[in-house]
């Protein structure tokens, strides 16, 4: 397995700059996720790495060594990709065995019924693509990137066109392969709850930059940036003015309520304009001490095992999670929440912030 | 840079270049230096340049009158292949009927069927002792043939729209079916009657069609020769008949490359207006449901649908008239002042022996279409390939450039291209040794296109990252192409193939330019015994090469799925 490292790579396709000076790397047998909205370059750096693309500047190392000057079939990388391309004139035996063809120290026969039994596919050997389901392509997609017994495995939104339920089994048998295997691998996604569930580590990436890359519980309890904090969980947004800071302590002016919230990294004084990020299960509804919220129900959302309250308060609408609780709220029914002083996340609104806001709610609300 | 160290994006690049630039060169050696000999010959006098050929062409009243016949046949020719077409249009979109699906395929027949064996057809229906007259004399009692169409602008015109009606039927049909019944129903509601709505609503949206197709049809009909050949008689004559006369029959190299660098003026500007006014008028065909039919057959007979069927029965006349008339004429004989049914023609095709007809034993012109077939179908495959690759695939500074010198013999006709290579292959420098290969090299060049509208869509339509999985899979770009994109685009190269296969069979007009008697193809002695007046002959070998150019067309129909049905002719 190889340890894949970006330094400082540039990608423009004409005017746009897809992917805009970005570094990181991928420890041997670490699964790294590239998750942020459509356009974000996340798929441009996986066909950069995979040599589809070549970069304007910076360089691709697989274990500390350039890889610009490998074409893409020299660089023993698995691709599954979004749409599966299969080849559709070969049946699943074929298309697995493809690889093989350029690999002559390996048995193919073995290795294709190894494969097939890794993938659960045993029995679909002389069916064709047309014949199977999406999930079965999925799979035969993944056993035919990993036949070659390649150094990096590349998913390119391999779960996005499949429904719900397979999704969530599909991503548990890919981790389990990836472990398995110790197979270092980069994923890409756009659904920020399947790059928290699957990965290692997480890169957050907007507008051809990442953001923040963190493990999957520091990218959400620690969000660098407004950007990952309203990209990744669902939380409130609510924007204010600081007007006393003690201590660790800032205390925070949103319409005509006050919040007290902690300090955490970011530099704040006093007459700032911030945004305060409260995550929809730090809203508890209940009565306490300081960050009190009057409000009322004005919609429960039922999920079997929690409920979201939709609620309507002086701060603007707010939604909280909920689980037993719940049950016993009416519609229209006035209730206090709160939320406690280390649950807020607070970042000071520059102008640049307040422009990449506004981009994202057009992406996340359309 | 990074990039320079790359020694695989060199290479990469390399063969990038090289498939641009190889079938330019090949097209430059076989296409354009051919064309540049003949421009030297009209221009060209003792190493100097001279307009005196094309002055004298333009001061010669006989050369002018030609000039505006070639174009008053093709408008006259349009407008009626319009009046036929545009008729088969509506009904094919409002009525349903058995066999539909059939007729509506054989409207891909034009392009395939050779023009030589519809003027044979129309000599044995529509002449002066055709089966028409005779019939229309036996009925009636007359002394005389009452129809005296031949050899004369109707003969000329009347072939010309039996052949283009279909296309202007094609173009405009597939826009109309999926044309929004919607537009009409609103019209419709606002109290607009049906003459009205068919003018005011229906007929503007079809126009863009009417159009392009029209422009096709004057473009077919301004360069065609075999027709105007065979139904022209002596007294009129087109560019492209003028131009053989010259060349053929005169030996007047210098008046006839004159006339020829004339036409090949027209022909280009017309075709470029023509891709210009496809281009403005292309859209993309609506994604509205295909409209309901009425049944033509059950239910009560009105007054509309009478007139369908007088319609149908006339144009079934002029269709069917002419080929069937070949059937019969293939397979009887006057004998004893009686018609008697035989075979002889067909022995007489295959016969090994010289014929002085022709020149050259029958049999020896049957195996040169196929090998020259064979051969064309090869070359144009290999030069239409590559060109379709970098047109699905490549985009680079001069794409505009790259298409219009791969496209161009598109609009030289094939008189013109014949006198081209005759100045270029048949004499030195490059004279080649056999003439058969310059024949194999007419027809390529009328053939490759068709191989590239066929390949184009096939590899257009496959998605790139199936190439990239079998890149990332180990295999070299030449190895993905050879696993993955050809097996893939094999349907569309074998229409393209077939394509050219049928076109340099039925190909008459470059081929006679370049034939000597022992080169001859199945077309040529055709049209000789044609002349010869020998029609059973004629007939026979007529019937042998619609058999096989419906062979292909049924290949064609069969894996090119809607492949002439949208609007656009070339890219």
């Amino acid at each position: 397995m190889v340890q894949v490292r970006l330094s400082a790579v540039t990608k423009r396709f004409g005017e746009t700059v897809a992917v805009k000076e970005i570094s990181f790397a991928a420890a041997e047998g670490e699964f790294v996720t590239l998750v942020g909205p459509s356009g974000c370059g996340k798929t441009t750096i996986l066909r950069l790495i995979a040599g589809f693309e070549q970069p304007d500047s910076g360089d691709i190392l697989f274990d500390s060594k350039s890889v610009l000057a490998v074409p893409p079939e020299d660089r023993r990388v698995g691709m599954v990709f979004q749409n599966y391309a299969l080849f559709p004139h070969m049946n699943v035996w074929k298309n697995i065995a493809y690889g093989l063809k350029f690999r002559p120290g390996i048995d193919k026969n073995k290795r294709v019924c190894e494969l097939l039994k890794l993938v659960d596919l045993a029995g679909l050997e002389r069916r064709m693509p047309a014949e199977i389901s999406a999930g079965q392509k999925q799979r035969v997609a993944l056993a035919r990137a990993l036949a070659p017994t390649p150094q990096l495995l590349l998913l390119d939104e391999p779960l996005s066109a499949l429904d719900a339920k397979l999704r969530e089994s599909l991503r548990t048998q890919i981790r389990r392969i990836q472990r398995e295997l110790r197979l270092s691998t980069i994923y890409v996604t756009h659904d920020q709850e399947e790059a928290l569930a699957i990965s290692d580590r997480i890169a957050v990436m907007s507008l051809g930059s990442i953001e923040q890359i963190d493990t999957p519980q520091e990218v959400y309890a620690h969000p660098q940036s407004q950007f990952v904090a309203s990209f990744v969980g669902r939380s409130n947004q609510l924007e204010g003015v600081v007007i006393a800071i003690e201590k660790e302590c800032a205390q925070v002016q949103v319409g005509n309520v006050f919040f007290n919230t902690t300090i955490r990294g970011a530099t704040v004084n006093q007459g700032d304009r911030v945004a305060l990020f409260v995550r929809e299960e730090h809203l508890r509804l209940e009565d306490s001490e300081v960050n009190i919220i009057p409000a009322r129900v004005a919609g429960l959302e039922y999920h079997g095992e929690s409920t979201i309250v939709h609620l309507e308060s002086s701060v603007g609408p707010l939604r909280a999670l909920a689980s037993e609780v719940a049950n016993s709220l009416h519609l229209d029914e006035p209730i206090k929440v709160s939320f406690s002083q280390g649950n807020a996340i607070l970042f000071t609104r520059s102008v640049e912030e307040k422009r990449e806001e506004t981009d994202f709610a057009k992406i996340r609300f359309t | 840079m990074v990039q320079d160290s790359s020694g695989w994006l060199k290479t990469n690049r390399a063969g990038r270049i090289a498939l641009i630039c190889l079938p330019l060169v090949f097209l430059a050696l076989i296409f354009y230096y051919p064309l540049l000999r003949l421009f030297q010959e009209g221009v060209v006098e003792e190493g100097r340049l001279t307009f005196r050929y094309i002055q004298e062409v333009f001061a010669e009243p006989y050369f002018r009158h030609v000039i505006l016949f070639t174009a008053e046949q093709a408008l006259l020719s349009t407008l009626l292949a319009i009046t036929i077409g545009l008729p088969w249009a509506y009904i094919f979109t409002r009525y349903g009927f058995p066999f539909k699906d059939t007729l509506r395929s054989l409207t891909i027949v034009p392009f395939v069927l050779p023009s030589i064996t519809v003027a044979v057809g129309f000599i044995l229906f529509f002449g002066n002792n055709g089966h028409l007259n005779r019939l229309l004399m036996s009925l009636f009692g007359l002394e005389g043939p009452p129809l005296r169409l031949l050899y004369s602008l109707k003969g000329i015109v009347l072939a010309h729209a039996f052949y283009n009606a279909p296309i202007i039927t094609r173009m405009v049909h597939a826009k109309w079916e999926r044309l929004d019944p919607a537009y009409e129903e609103s019209a419709q509601t606002l109290g607009a009657g049906r003459v009205r709505r068919f003018i005011g609503v229906t007929l503007p949206m079809l126009l863009p069609s009417v159009m392009t197709g029209a422009a096709l049809a004057f473009i077919f009909c301004f360069l065609s020769f075999p027709i105007v050949l065979a139904l022209g008689g002596a007294r009129f004559s087109t560019l492209e008949v003028e131009i053989y006369t010259q060349f053929i029959v005169l030996y007047q190299h210098k008046t006839g490359a004159a006339l020829a660098i004339i036409e090949i003026v027209l022909s280009l500007l017309f075709t470029y207006g023509y891709i210009r006014l496809e281009g403005r008028f292309t859209q993309e065909l609506e994604a509205a449901p295909i409209r309901p039919t009425i049944p033509l057959l059950r239910r009560r007979l009105t007054l509309g649908k009478g007139t369908v069927w007088l319609f149908v029965a006339a144009s079934g006349v002029l269709f069917l008239g002419p080929m069937v008339s070949i059937i019969v004429d293939s397979f009887t004989r006057e004998w004893a002042g009686r018609t008697v049914l035989t075979l002889h023609w067909y022995s007489y095709i295959f016969q090994p022996q010289h014929e002085a007809l022709i020149g050259a034993a029958p049999l020896r012109s049957v195996l040169n279409s196929f090998q020259v077939g064979l051969a064309a179908m090869g070359v144009a495959s290999l030069v239409g390939l590559p060109i379709a690759f970098v047109i699905a695939r490549y985009r680079f500074r001069g794409r505009r450039g790259f298409d219009t010198l791969v496209m161009a013999s598109l609009g030289i006709s094939s008189v013109a291209l014949g006198a081209a290579l005759l100045a270029a292959f048949l004499r030195p420098p490059l004279q080649l040794s056999s003439g058969l290969v310059a024949i194999v090299l007419a027809h390529s060049i009328l053939a490759y296109p068709f191989v590239i509208r066929a390949v184009v869509p096939a590899l257009e339509s496959l998605d790139r990252r199936v190439v990239e999985a079998a890149r990332s899979l180990g295999a070299t770009r030449l190895q993905a192409f050879r696993d993955i994109e050809l097996p893939l685009i094999r349907r569309g190269l074998l229409v393209g193939a077939v394509f050219a296969f049928a076109i340099s069979l039925g190909e008459m007009s470059a081929t006679i330019m370049l034939a000597r008697p022992e080169l001859k193809t199945m077309p040529v002695v055709v049209n000789d015994l044609r002349a010869a007046r020998s029609f059973g002959g004629a007939s026979a070998m007529s019937c042998l090469l619609i058999l096989v150019t419906g062979g292909a067309f049924i290949i064609i129909e069969r894996f090119g799925e809607r492949l002439f049905g949208g609007e656009r002719w070339s890219r």
